[in-house]
């Protein structure tokens, strides 16, 4: 019975060595299943859509080059901000000083 | 944490602070996930000795909150949600109706019997 034991012991073993898998006979706790479990790290951090290659990158990749692109909507906004300008409705002129910002505040 | 977080905005889509947030989250756990299991590994070993457990204890205690799993909350891709949200669309409830209902999510019907 005993060397019938053994026998089965040297199976496990040689089907642990082919497959290897970790020959553990006394059943302890060599925490191999942290081991085993796979990185969900990966597929956890490709939740979000990724950015991708936008207009604007390549105007940003164009302009060190001297090459100029033309962005409508950038045109309009500018078109825009010289009519309301012309109307008198543009932005104040920064204050770059604090006394400036002062007699600023005042007239109000 | 700001020290996490990515300098250079890398998201496309609904953004937040929020899904930043998440999203800088689950960037520190995969960096940091093998350091992680590593130091798992050495407390549920049994075999190896008790002071070396101990101290794969105490420094997987220490490591910063971000780099847990359990910090990730799936948030809805299209509108920031972080309730009722279907993992296989990546999408929560009331988005999921609109899109479904739009024809943009293929193979998704309205049910009628």
């Amino acid at each position: 019975m005993a060397g019938q034991y053994s026998r089965l012991l040297d199976l496990a073993k040689v089907q642990c060595r082919v497959f290897s898998l970790n020959f553990n006979p006394e059943r302890l706790r060599l925490g191999n299943k942290v081991l085993r479990q796979r990185l969900r790290g990966p597929a956890l951090a490709a939740w979000y859509p990724k950015n991708t290659v936008s207009f604007r990158d390549l105007q940003d990749t164009c302009k060190p080059l001297g090459l100029t692109t033309f962005d409508e909507a950038e045109d309009d906004r500018e078109e825009a901000i010289q009519i309301a300008k012309l109307r008198g409705k543009g932005r104040p002129k920064k204050k770059r000083t604090a006394a400036e910002s002062r007699t600023a505040k005042k007239k109000k | 944490m700001s020290q996490f977080r990515a300098k250079k905005l890398d998201l496309s889509g609904f953004i937040n602070s929020r899904i930043i947030r998440d999203h800088t989250k689950r960037k520190v756990f995969e960096q940091y996930e093998p350091e992680r299991q590593a130091l798992r590994y050495i407390i549920r070993n049994t075999t190896l000795p008790a002071r070396a457990r101990a101290q794969a204890q105490l420094q997987l205690s220490q490591m910063h909150a971000y780099t847990r799993s359990t910090q990730i909350k799936n948030r809805c891709v299209a509108g920031g949600i972080a309730r009722s949200v279907i993992r296989d669309f990546r999408i929560a409830r009331y988005q999921f109706r609109e899109q479904a209902l739009a024809g943009e999510l293929p193979g998704v019907k309205k049910a009628s019997w």
